[in-house]
Parts: C-alpha cells; structure tokens; sequence
C-alpha cells in the first residue's frame, strides 16, 4: 500500500470525523502548546538574564592578581617598600604585565586597581561617593568603554567619569537632609520618591573641576583631606538598556596610575583603613585581560598561571546559570510531556471508539485483501495526523499565548520579552506527532486483530 | 480451480458441539458459474465463508487455484485472498466515505497499484457493469441495484480465480435481481472468472450452470460438472 494511499485514507477519515479530530487535537495542542511555551520562557528568561550577568561581569575577562607563595608586598597587602621578585615569584609586576599583553588572543591588559570609595567634590560644593579606580587610561577603549563626551586622556590631574557619577549630585546640606529624613520616616513613599528623582539629577560634569576628599573614620574627630584639584576629561556612556536609577548607583571615577599615586600621597592618613587611595607603581593588586574570544580564555588563563598569578574568570556564572535553566527546561519539558501524556488517553480513547465504529469498513477492508500490517498502518497514519495537526494548532496557541505574556510583563514595565525560538516549534511538532503516534499504536493493533467475519456479520 | 475436500465444520455451545457442515465435497471448474443453495441454517454461508478463507474448517481441505486455503496463516489468506478473490455482498459493503470509482479502485490500493491504472481498470469496469456516469457520486446517492453494480465491478478488478457472491440479490426488488443476474452472466461469459453464488431463491439457482444444494449441513444435490470440464469429485453428506 502506498504512502500517498494511507495518507490520503487518514485524511479522509480526519475530516469525516470532526468531533473525534477536535477532542484529540486539543488535547494535543494544548500539550504542545505548553512545552513550546515553557521552552520558550525557559530560553528567554535565560537570554534576559544571561545578558543581565553578561552587563555585570565580562565574561571575556580575566582578573589577574598576584599569585600565593611568600606574601606580596605589592599583591594584596599593598604597603609601601622595597621588593625583591626572587623572594616574592607571585608579585604582579610592570614586567608580567608587559608579557600578558604579549600572549595571543590578549586584546588588552591593564591594572584597574580600586582605590576604594570616596566623596568627590565639585566646584558649587554639589558631593558624591565615588569608587575611585586608577587604571591606563588610554585603555579604557581597549576594553569596550566608549565616551559620552570628551575621550582618551593621560596627562596629569585627568580623570574620566562614568555616566552614573554624573547623576545624583546634590549640595552636602541637601542630602543630609534627606537621610535624615529618610531615617526618621523609612516608609515615606513620596520621600522615597524625591530621593530617587535626586538620584538620577544629572550634571554637565565634563571638563569640570573636582575634588576628592577623605575622611580618617579612626579618629573620633573625622580629620578630612582634600585631593588637589581634578579635571574630568571624559565621560562615559552607560551600558545599553541600563536606565538612570540603575547607572546611578554605580558611580566610578577613573584616574590614571601617577594620579593614583598623587592622590596616595595626597589623601594617606598613614594607616590604610580602605577608605583612601593605595596605589604602588610598577606592582599592581588587580590587573584586567581582556581576550578575544571565550574559547580562549582557559587557554590564556592557563599561560598567566604559569607567571605564578592567579587568573580569575567569570564564566563560571554562565555554567552556573547554563546549569540553573537546564533544571528550569528540563522542568518545563516534564511538564509539557506530562500534559502530552494526559492528551495521549484522549487520543487513545477517541481513537478505541472509532476503531469499534468503524470495525464493519475494517472487516470489509480485510475481505477485500487488506492484511494486518496494513490495517495497523493506517491508523497509526491517522494517529500521527491527528498529532500534526494538534501540533500545528499548539504552535498557534503557543504564539498566542506568548503574545498575552509579553502584553502582562509590558504592562508590569519590565523590559523582559519572551520570543519563541525557532528550534522550539520542532520539537513541539516532533512531541505532537510522537504522542499521536504511541497513543495510535494500541487502537491500530486492536484495529488489525479485528476478525473480519465476526466484523461484517449483520445480525 | 475450486476443490472442497471432506469439509466438516462444527462449533461449541456450551459444553456440546454442533455440527453444521457433515462431509462436504464438490469441485467447481475454472469459468463455471454455479449456485450453492439453501434455505436459512442449512449452512451455506457457513460454507461460503470457508471457501473465502474467513474461518477455518473443523477437518479438510479447500483449494483455490491448487492452494489449499485451509493451511494459510491471516497474512497469507490476506494475500492470496487479495489476488485470487473476489466478494459480493449481499449489503453491498462499500465505503461510504469514498466515491463510486474509489470503491472499485480499493483492491487495488492493497496491492499498491499505482492510481493512474486503477482509475483506468476502475472506469473500465464500470462501464462494463452500466454505471460509467457514477464514477464521481458517492454511495449514498446511488440506488440499491446501482450499488451492487458498483460491488460487482470492485469484486472484479484484481481479476480474480472465483469470485464469491453472498445473496447478491437479496436486498433487491425483482426487477433489479433480473438485472443483476444478467450482469453476472455476462460478465462470466465475457470474462470467463468463476461465480460461485449463495442464494436461497430457486429461481436465481436455476439461471447457474450447476447447483449445490445444502440442507441441514449435508450437500443433498451435487451436479456432475459438463463432460469437457476437468474430473470432479462429488460427494454427499
């Protein structure tokens, strides 16, 4: 019996019975149409959230600190002094740095060394906390940063500014304020409100001058020291989708390696309590890689290890999160196959009546030569029909559905979108079809064993 | 071309079993047309059925074209029955969801004939039958003669060795039994397929060449086949 025979017998019999196509196809669909969708949540939440880490931590960096052994005196403990890199082989040196930046599939390397947080000052007396980071400047577009205003500087006193230390600048009197208010009336919604509008108030900082200054907590008296003045010779634009709340609470300046080292000088209470700059030429805390590709950053990382370094990446929040949203699909799938096999008895149920309806056209079929294999293969053809077409409808409704969800989170304000990935549809039509199928063969088995004399006896 | 050997079939109900056929044997030539008659239980549709591979006998043999029936597994019979078979209802049996030209063509669709030759064969034999202008209407808008037409053409397109008619005219009026009696007869002429016909109408038996009468399970009138036929065997039970 040909293909094109059985297929169009199936189709005959799918359309001649509407109400038992209708019950199996929904029941289908709606099993479908689940897995497509819980697939399509899964993958996108995964995408959202992926590019959400993926804004936080680079995962095309590596972050190189001085390697164990005997303590560094330039490597995690800072301090000032003599060194000697024969007794301290794990010390990230000027040198090593040199011989990084050297090593294939290194795009850019560069101390980004934290000089911890503290108040910046602007010349009308506005103030804000500030990570200070001391850096190549000329780097910074090495490592995907791009400018707002101005650009690359190096010359002395320059600092560059991220988008966030341009927002929320308020006179000291202003904000001390508002924190004391805030603390006597945490709950105040539209206090609240006012804090955060302030926040996000932006100013025309470039090529403004600013100070640094920093508080001796040790001391009951507070003693404060003022940088010298600074210029702001670069402003930075903020991630793509990062909105105004959200940069303000990142505010970074960053300062070259001799700034850095003024500032040293300039702001030390001569005990380092974290809270002023530490930063020693030519041995560096943190050094950032950038590599070309995250196939390579094992490869690298392995090359930097043998500088007796430590290399750090952040790829580990992808496996974790890959890990995270396996469990969530894998989960999403139970689900749907779950919901599929609740539609599978519909569709064998459905499919038992027709086979008992139609067991008169089954035994003529036989008298007329039809032999079991082929009786069995046309209701297996009509299962799997009817599992296409159920599936098709799935793949309706699951757009449907996904169309409702993106209207919810839309109207909740949340820039998450959910889309359905291509590769889905298949598998949801590969479900369909294979639950059709397994639901098909025990109907189709009876079918064929059905005695055709017993079957055309009229009584 | 048709041998029945020592055919006796019996089933049980409850703890006894019933006998319903005793000892039958007959021989039907190649191109014969002959009559198993009988009135209501006295087992020719039984015998029938037998002959069709549809049961099997309790004891004996049956050939068809030198096969014997009796020794073949489901798929086999389904096979042999396929290529060598023919069956006319006496409810016509067609398939309501296929038009008239698609009935005849089922056969065919078994033995994976391709559609362009079916549909030829199809057309051809009911022009034969006198229904060509059918071919597109469905079952439902044909009457009960032009149905069995219809059933007649489709026992006839895998060209088989015999071709079973179950009271091909009993749903019929007289005037229409004539006609389809009269189709049988030409195309067995025409055609030369052997017709074995169950009825229970004397009249019907009386237009066939030779009559098996059965009663109460014995074979009561076994006509001799015509001298320049192949030998037979007859026999009474």
């Amino acid at each position: 019996m040909k293909i094109r025979d059985i297929s169009r017998m199936a189709w005959d019999q799918v359309k001649r019975r509407k109400v038992v196509t209708g019950l199996c196809m929904t029941g289908i669909s709606i099993g479908c149409a689940a897995i497509i969708v819980a697939l399509s949540i899964g993958q996108s939440a995964q995408t959202y959230v992926t590019d959400q880490v993926n804004q936080n931590f680079k995962m095309d960096e590596i972050t190189v600190t001085p390697g164990g052994g005997i303590p560094s005196r330039g490597g995690g403990g800072g301090g000032s002094g003599e060194s000697n890199e024969n007794l301290d082989p794990g010390k990230l040196t000027a040198q090593k740095l040199e011989i990084i930046k050297s090593l294939n599939h290194v795009v850019a390397a560069a101390p980004f060394e934290d000089a911890g947080y503290m108040q910046m000052l602007t010349v009308d007396n506005k103030i804000a906390d500030v990570q200070v980071k001391a850096t190549d400047l000329r780097m910074l577009t090495e490592f995907g940063f791009k400018f707002k205003q101005g650009g690359v500087t190096d010359l002395p006193g320059m600092v560059v500014l991220n988008y966030g230390a341009t927002l929320g600048l308020i006179d000291n009197e202003t904000r001390q304020k508002l924190y004391e208010q805030l603390g006597a009336d945490p709950f105040n919604s539209a206090l609240m409100d006012q804090y955060n509008s302030m926040s996000t108030l932006p100013s025309e900082m470039y090529r403004q001058q600013v100070q640094l200054q920093a508080t001796d907590y040790s001391t009951s008296e507070g003693n404060i020291r003022l940088s010298s003045a600074l210029q702001v010779g670069g402003i930075l634009s903020t991630a793509e989708g990062t909105d105004d709340l959200r940069a303000s609470y990142e505010k970074i300046m960053y300062v070259s390696l001799e700034t850095a080292a003024q500032l040293t000088q300039q702001l030390s209470f001569g005990t380092n309590n974290g809270m002023t700059p530490n930063v020693e030429e030519n041995s560096y805390k943190t050094v950032t890689v950038k590599v070309d590709s995250t196939d390579n950053i094992k490869s690298v990382e392995a090359i930097i290890q043998k500088l007796n370094l430590n290399a750090m990446d952040n790829l580990y929040q992808q496996e974790m999160l890959k890990e995270q949203f396996d469990m969530i699909k894998m989960a999403a799938l139970g689900i749907g196959v779950f919901i599929l096999i609740i539609a599978s008895i519909s569709i064998i149920v459905a499919m038992t009546m027709s086979t008992h309806q139609r067991r008169r056209q089954i035994g003529i079929m036989k008298v007329l030569g039809a032999n079991m294999g082929q009786i069995r293969n046309m209701f297996i053809t009509e299962a799997a029909l009817l599992g296409l077409l159920g599936g098709l409808l799935g793949v309706l409704f699951s757009y449907l559905i996904i169309m409702g969800l993106n209207k919810l989170v839309g109207t909740a304000g949340d820039s998450l979108n959910f889309v359905i990935p291509l590769t889905t549809i298949p598998v949801g039509l590969a479900f369909a079809i294979m639950t059709g199928v397994l639901s098909g063969i025990y109907p189709a088995i009876s079918a064929s064993r059905t005695d055709a004399l017993t079957a055309i006896k009229r009584d | 071309m048709l041998r029945v050997e020592n055919i006796k079939h019996s089933f049980k109900t409850g703890n006894e079993w019933t006998t319903v056929l005793h000892n039958i044997n007959f021989t039907v030539n190649k191109g014969e047309m002959v009559a198993l008659l009988g009135s209501s239980g006295s087992g020719k549709s039984t015998m029938l059925n037998l002959m069709a591979g549809l049961m099997k006998p309790t004891e004996g043999h049956i050939y068809i074209a030198d096969h014997d029936i009796v020794q073949m597994g489901e798929n086999k019979l389904a096979e042999f029955r396929r290529k060598h078979i023919g069956f006319i209802f006496q409810a016509y049996e067609l398939i309501t969801s296929l038009t008239v030209r698609e009935n005849v063509e089922l056969p065919l669709v078994f033995q994976s004939i391709s559609p362009s030759v079916r549909k030829q064969k199809a057309l051809a034999l009911l022009e034969q039958v006198g229904i060509p202008d059918k071919a597109d209407l469905f079952p439902s808008q044909l009457s009960g003669g032009q149905q069995q037409r219809v059933s007649i053409a489709r026992s006839l397109i895998t060209e088989p060795s015999v071709i079973f008619a179950d009271e091909p005219t009993g749903n019929l009026d007289t005037k229409t039994e004539e006609e389809i009696i009269a189709i049988l007869l030409k195309l067995n002429q025409s055609l030369k397929t052997t017709f074995i016909v169950v009825t229970h109408e004397l009249e019907v038996a009386e237009q066939m060449q030779r009559t098996f009468s059965l009663r109460d399970g014995y074979l009561i009138n076994n006509q001799q086949p015509p001298a320049d036929a192949e030998s037979a065997e007859g026999g009474a039970g």
